[in-house]
This record gives C-alpha cells, sequence and structure tokens, in this order.
C-alpha cells in the first residue's frame, strides 16, 4: 500500500501573534508540522505497520519548510516530495489543491491524506478540492480509517454522529485531529530522518505557473481582526424574589425566550 | 522591507541560531514534556510522585544520555541538544530533570568517560533504555560543598574494594539499580588516600538506599541516602584509572551545564504564567497589567531570562567546539539557578493569593529553584571559584583566622572545594 499524505507547515499556535493595523505579525519564527496533517501522517503510519506498504509525504512551501517534512519522516514516513515555492503568503487554498493535483497526477498512490484543514487559516478547503482536480471518491472529517479488500472504510464524525464509508482506492480522505494521538517523534528518528529521500521540485516542474496562480488568486485577504472581547453578562442583586422577578422581565421583554 | 518583530518569549532571537537537528529535539522534548508530564505535575508535587513509567517514556524518546554514541545506547546527540532537553523538562518540573540530568550526567557519562570497555557495554545500553536506573554519591552528611574531606573509605582487598561509609541527598537512590560512588581509598598503595570511582549494583550485601523524607522541594523526585557496611565491590567495577576530585567534578560539571538550560526552562515557565495572569485578573476596574509596578516586573523578567538564554546558548556552542572551560558552567550555573530563583520569587508575588496554591504551579518551581540554587555547587560556592579565577586566591577556607586541625596537625590547603 502506498500513501501520500500532504502535509503544511504552520506557525506554532503557542507562539505570540499580534494583530496590528489589520495586519498579523507572527513575532516568532517557529514554524511547526500541522496539527491535522501529523495526524494523517500518524493515521498512514498506523495502516502501512499494519497492512504494508510505505508512506510519502508531500509539502509546499519555501526552503525553510524541509524542516517539517524531516519531522514527518523522523516519525516514521518513508520518503518526502518538497514542492518548493518560496513565498507561499498569495496561495489560497485552491492553488495548494492545484500544485498538489499536478504533483499527484504524476504519482502513485493507494490513497491520499490529508488534514481536515490546516492550523494557520483553518479554511478546510484544499482537501476536497484535490479530490475534484484528481477526480477521486472522497471523504472529510475522518475520525478512524481501515483498509479492508482493497477499500478504505473510513468513520466520519458527524454533528450527531458517525457515518461509516467505504471508499474504493485510489481515494482521498481529509483526517480529524480527534483521529488520534500523533507519535512523538524519538530521537533517534530524529537522527535517521536525515538519510531519507526527499525531492525537491518546483512547480514549473510540475507545469504550474506560480506567477499566474497568485495573480490571479480566486480569494483576496483584506485584512485580520481580534476577536472581539465579550460582553459581561448581568449581575442581579437583591432578595430572591426581587431578582426572580428582574430576570424573568428580561427573560420575557428582552432575550424573548419565554 | 518586511518589518522586523519583537518575541516578548526569545527576545533575542536564540532559537533562530539553532541548528535542525537541535531544533527537532527540542520539539520533541517539548512536545513530551507538555503532553505527558506536565498533566501529572501538580500531583507528582503534592503527592509526592514520580510515576514510575516516566524513565520507559524518555529512554523510548531516546532523552537519556542523548549525548552517549550510538555504540553504546545513546544518538550523540549535541551538548546544545541536551540543554534544550533539560530546558524543556524543567519547563515543567525540575524533579524531572533532576532525574534525567543524574541518568545521563552523573551515571551514564563517568562511565562513558571513565569505565572500561566492559563496563560500558555492560552498563550504558541498559541505563539508556532505562532497564537500568542510576544514581551518583559524592556528598556525605557531614561533607557537602567540601567533598574532599569525605569520609567514606574503600579499602582494598583481595579481588576488589570494601566500602564504609554513607552518602546523602542522593536524587534517584532509593530506585536506582546501581549507583556511583566515590571513596577514600585505603591499603591501596600509592592510592591511599585519593579518591576512586565505583559502580555499585543494588544487590551486593551490605548496601542499601532509605529514602528521605518531608522534603518541601523537588517533591516528585526520589531522594535518598547510601549506605555501605563493609560492601565488596569486584575490581571490574571499579574506575581503573581516574583518581582525586577530578573524577567526581567532571560528572558535576556536565550536569552543572545542564541545569544552567533547565533553570531557563523553569524561569520561563514562571514567567509565562505570572504574564498571563496579570493580563486576566483585574482589580480596580483594571488588568493588574496596567500597573506601571507590574510592568516593569515582567520586563526585568524577560530581560533576566535573555540573558540566561543566550549564556546557555553560547556555552553549549562551546562546549560543541570542545572550548569549554568548567568556570564558564560554574558562572552559568550561578547565574542561571539565582536568576531563575528571583523570577519564581517574584511571580508568586504577582499571582498573589492564588500563588500560593499548586494550582498555578509558581511557587511550585519556587521551592524546586532553592533545591536547584543550591545542589551541584551553591550559588555562593560557585562565586568562591570565580572569585579564586577573578583573583588568584582561594576563598573556600576563611584566611587570618586559622584554627588548629583535629589532630593537631598543621592543616591541609583544601582541594579546592567543588572546582575543576
Amino acid at each position: 500500500m502506498k500513501l501520500s499524505v500532504c502535509i503544511k507547515q504552520v506557525p506554532d499556535v503557542s507562539a505570540p501573534i499580534s494583530i496590528k493595523d489589520g495586519t498579523l505579525s507572527q513575532d516568532s519564527d517557529r514554524m511547526v508540522l500541522d496539527a491535522y496533517s501529523a495526524s494523517a501522517v500518524e493515521e498512514a503510519l498506523v495502516l502501512t505497520e499494519k497492512h504494508g506498504g510505505e508512506v510519502q509525504v508531500v509539502l509546499v512551501g519555501p526552503e525553510k519548510a524541509k524542516e517539517t517534512i524531516r519531522k514527518a519522516l523522523a516519525m516514521g514516513a518513508a520518503s518526502g516530495v518538497h514542492i518548493q515555492v518560496d513565498d507561499i503568503s498569495g496561495l489560497d487554498s485552491s492553488a495548494f489543491a492545484e500544485i498538489l493535483a499536478a504533483w499527484h497526477k504524476k504519482s502513485e498512490y493507494d490513497a491520499i491524506l490529508t488534514g481536515k484543514q490546516s492550523q494557520d487559516t483553518d479554511a478546510g478547503l484544499t482537501g476536497g478540492m484535490l479530490a475534484w482536480s484528481l477526480e477521486l471518491p472522497f471523504a472529510a472529517n475522518a475520525v478512524g480509517l481501515e483498509f479492508e479488500n482493497g477499500s478504505f472504510i473510513v468513520k466520519r464524525q458527524g454533528d450527531s454522529g458517525q457515518e461509516m464509508v467505504e471508499l474504493k482506492a485510489p481515494c482521498l480522505i481529509t483526517c480529524s485531529n480527534d483521529m488520534n494521538d500523533p507519535r512523538i517523534p524519538s530521537l533517534k528518528g530524529i537522527m535517521q530522518s536525515k538519510r531519507k529521500p526527499v525531492e525537491t521540485v518546483t512547480p514549473a516542474d510540475l507545469g504550474v505557473d506560480i506567477a499566474s496562480l497568485s495573480s490571479d488568486s480566486k480569494t483576496e485577504r483584506t485584512g485580520f481582526k481580534e476577536v472581539p472581547g465579550r460582553e459581561p453578562g448581568k449581575k442581579f442583586e437583591g432578595e430572591a424574589e426581587e431578582m426572580v422577578s428582574n430576570l424573568m422581565n428580561l427573560l420575557e421583554n428582552e432575550a424573548k425566550v419565554l | 522591507m518586511a518589518k522586523n518583530s519583537f518575541n516578548t518569549d526569545d527576545a533575542l532571537q536564540f532559537e533562530s541560531m539553532l541548528n535542525e537537528d537541535d531544533r527537532m529535539i527540542m520539539e520533541t522534548a517539548r512536545d513530551y514534556a507538555q503532553s505527558k508530564l506536565e498533566p501529572r505535575a501538580c500531583e507528582g508535587n503534592q503527592d509526592e510522585i514520580f510515576d514510575p513509567a516516566i524513565p520507559k517514556e524518555m529512554a523510548d524518546l531516546n532523552l537519556l544520555g542523548a549525548v552517549i554514541p550510538e555504540e553504546y545506547g545513546g544518538i550523540g546527540a549535541s551538548y546544545t541538544a541536551y540543554g534544550l532537553i533539560a530546558r524543556e523538562i524543567e519547563r515543567v518540573d525540575s524533579s524531572y530533570r533532576s532525574f534525567l540530568s543524574v541518568q545521563s550526567s552523573l551515571v551514564m557519562h563517568p562511565i562513558n568517560q571513565f569505565g572500561t570497555e566492559e563496563q560500558k557495554r555492560k552498563y550504558l545500553p541498559k541505563l539508556a533504555t532505562a532497564e537500568l536506573i542510576g544514581c551518583f554519591g559524592l556528598t556525605e552528611p557531614d561533607h557537602g560543598s567540601d567533598p574532599g574531606s569525605m569520609v567514606t573509605t574503600a579499602t582494598k582487598t583481595s579481588g576488589g574494594w570494601v566500602l564504609n561509609g554513607a552518602k546523602m541527598w542522593i536524587t534517584n537512590s532509593p530506585i536506582a539499580d546501581i549507583a556511583i560512588v566515590w571513596a577514600k581509598a585505603k591499603n591501596a598503595g600509592s592510592d591511599d588516600g585519593k579518591i576512586m570511582g565505583f559502580i555499585v549494583e543494588k544487590d551486593y550485601d551490605g548496601f542499601s538506599a532509605p529514602t528521605t523524607h518531608n522534603k518541601m522541594s523537588l517533591r516528585a523526585s526520589h531522594t535518598g541516602e547510601l549506605i555501605f557496611e563493609d560492601v565488596f565491590v569486584p575490581e571490574e567495577n571499579v574506575f581503573p584509572e581516574i583518581r582525586g576530585l577530578k573524577g567526581p567534578f567532571t560528572c558535576l560539571n556536565s550536569a552543572r551545564y545542564g541545569i544552567a538550560w533547565g533553570s531557563v526552562g523553569a524561569a520561563e515557565n514562571c514567567y509565562h504564567r505570572a504574564r498571563q495572569y496579570v493580563m486576566e485578573r483585574k482589580q480596580f476596574g483594571y488588568p493588574l497589567a496596567a500597573n506601571q509596578l507590574i510592568q516593569t516586573k515582567l520586563a526585568n523578567m524577560l530581560t533576566d531570562i535573555t540573558q540566561m538564554q543566550l549564556l546557555a546558548w553560547r556555552l553549549g556552542n562551546l562546549k560543541d567546539q570542545g572550548k569549554d572551560h568548567p568556570s564558564m558552567t560554574s558562572l552559568a550555573k550561578r547565574n542561571n539557578c539565582g536568576k531563575a530563583l528571583d523570577i519564581a520569587r517574584v511571580a508568586r508575588d504577582m499571582l498573589g493569593g492564588n500563588g500560593i496554591t499548586g494550582e498555578y504551579r509558581v511557587i511550585h518551581h519556587m521551592v524546586n529553584l532553592e533545591s536547584v540554587n543550591t545542589y551541584e555547587g551553591t550559588y555562593d560556592i560557585h562565586g568562591l571559584i570565580l572569585g579564586r579565577d577573578i583573583t588568584g586566591i582561594q576563598a573556600f577556607t576563611p584566611r587570618g583566622n586559622d584554627m588548629p586541625a583535629p589532630n593537631g596537625a598543621a592543616r591541609k590547603q583544601p582541594e579546592a572545594a567543588a572546582s575543576n
């Protein structure tokens, strides 16, 4: 079984960030493997450990993002593909999907796994768009994955229950971070990851014109805003009867829930 | 040009100077410490629990003895990486870092440095996998900063040595399978009176390791004594060549280096917790952080932490290049532990009444750091080491007020306490 996992490098969410004049300022250069991607890598490793085969990770990003590929290799992936794009700031979900589709049209796999979204934008679109581009059977928000008789059995999380979906290989599955607890790479794994193959390609090698992808972007980011602070709640004081009557009054006339 | 940023966790961006291996190792240590150790820390401290699963967990990630060569079970990591591991573990609890420091620097390091090939092959791989846990016996009930005057003896006998005496304040001793013990040779010809190193196994006759109770600091780490009553140690468990205080001091130097890094983690955690608290806590209608008194405290913390980070990072750099000197480690250990303790005390104060409870964890770091500032060479002893380097005059013993030695003989100059 060959599993291709699309991973992303994102800013460490525990590092300080601030928003000033509508611009996002990341005060740390600490970049990490996206947590949803990590769950996808973990699930792929578990499947190949059980059924044989190998995991390849694919990443679109600048030179510095190689470190994130190494992290996935240190976890146990066999090889990596680095589609080097020095400035990803102009790329939206659809652009990422187009670049990843160009790579996967040239490669072989039984399934593609991605995070259901990534921690930086939380857009959650690339996986679905990639499946559409490659015309693959697709299931999103997986919390469980099995492989039986050439098919992938996906357990999907819904609002009020779980759905089991069978997808014939090749297919694409986006993974929830509730799916597993990604392994922490051992120091031995980190050292061994240096010896694992990483192929570097450019979008041009894949026939993708990165400049027009940026300039013809389907979305435009207009700014960032702080999450608005919550209004303080109302506090009643006085005798119990008085407080209940005040509460009833507000529920009836202000909130209009009674 | 993009606007440069200011990172209030890493003001002078020391992490950006780390190489890829070291940064990845730091991430592994951080992920482990935050996901597996942090949830146990509060209870561990309150109820004096060192979860027996912890050594194996650390070993599975190769965090124990990481700098030891691969052939003996380590991974040949850099000293910088070892320091970064200590920082991440101590960010949670100095107790856990103490366990790791002892296993790595005070047990695996001396075996690797002074041991025979047989000793290395017998013990190091099992120490790396935590099948064996080790401890280190130098300090005695009456001999702390002045280990040269130790009274534990090793008497040469046929086929080995017989140990008598006691060691105190020994991290890991109640759970240790082996102890690296330093004792003065007797009946040993030219080695008579010299300090020698021994690997003592826990089931040797006459050896016991009782627990030290009622500690108010490092409560999640095991501490105890080592008692030797005619303990026979076979010749193959003696370090063959190392003699004198150089042996134990080489180990301490390595451990102190880790402590210089570890205290950075504890200080950073106190600063983060205090910062978060004063941003959220409102009094007189404003967050505490809106007060000048609070802001300058935070500024002092960040300034001190930045110095501590840069000091530790530079020392690691020099160690990796083989250009370090023990006095550099003294300087860093002294500065970083002292500063960390100050930061913890101020953070405790900033949290007011809440700072008294274990849940906020700042007082936990504070009492831990009292030990960390004291062990492996107290703040003052490292001051005397540096003072001697600066002036050329040793001041470990008082001058101009010499007391006669107990046996009436002329007093010998000390073998420079805690020096190298």
